[in-house]
């Protein structure tokens, strides 16, 4: 899975911390995120999306090795 | 994992402090012998069946507790520096200790079946007793280096 949580976080002018803050986890799962080691739950994606106003489609991307 | 069987985060600074010198204390205790009289006290038994004496159950018996107040203390501080929540404790750290779980409870076993096979007797004994510790620390060990990873690998971005 990838995602363009790097990409949304810039548009914003956003750092890791300011995000962390919003979306309410640690800075260091935003790290982990945008890294792409690690995959969140439905809950913080939906979060994510509110923030970032937009859908979790937008900003999730599956990959064939998902399937 | 259901962050409602964690305890708050100010007890993880007690499970250090309560901990590290009941570790080293029940270690000099094991290695020494050490047995101080004004310890030894009558106790209520369940079940004790003495090697040179009889079984009994439901009474009455000597002993020395020192033992039995580290063993606790170990457990107890190992139950409170394991299972605190971090300051920043949310779903990602949540997968971390999940995963050191499962990973202290299969070396733990991985280091008891090995035990199984080639320790005997009273050796085996002192397996066992260790063995009451050992997936705790396993778990604060991995755990704690885990978080140590995630903490170096975010600051370096």
């Amino acid at each position: 899975m990838t995602n363009s949580i790097k990409v949304e976080r810039a548009k914003r002018d956003l750092t890791q911390a300011d995000l962390a803050k919003l979306v309410k986890v640690s800075r260091q799962t935003i790290n982990t995120m945008e890294q792409g080691k690690y995959v969140p739950s439905t809950v913080l994606a939906l979060r994510l999306a509110k923030v970032f106003e937009t859908t979790v489609d937008a900003i999730f991307t599956l990959e064939d090795a998902d399937w | 994992m259901n962050s409602k069987f964690l305890f708050h985060n100010k007890y993880k600074k007690w499970g250090w402090l309560i901990f590290i010198p009941t570790a080293i204390a029940s270690f000099i205790v094991v290695a020494w012998e050490v047995s101080p009289a004004w310890l030894d006290t009558k106790v209520f038994a369940i079940a004790v069946d003495e090697i040179f004496g009889d079984s009994k159950s439901f009474s009455f018996i000597d002993n020395n507790i020192l033992n039995e107040i580290l063993g606790v203390l170990m457990i107890l501080s190992g139950l409170l520096l394991a299972f605190s929540k971090e300051k920043d404790e949310d779903e990602y750290i949540a997968q971390i200790r999940l995963s050191s779980l499962v990973w202290a409870t299969y070396v733990n076993y991985a280091v008891l079946l090995l035990a199984f096979i080639f320790v005997y007797d009273l050796s085996f004994l002192w397996v066992m007793i260790f063995n009451m510790f050992t997936i705790l620390v396993f778990f604060i060990v991995r755990f704690n280096y885990k978080l140590y990873q995630l903490k170096k690998s975010a600051s370096h971005d």
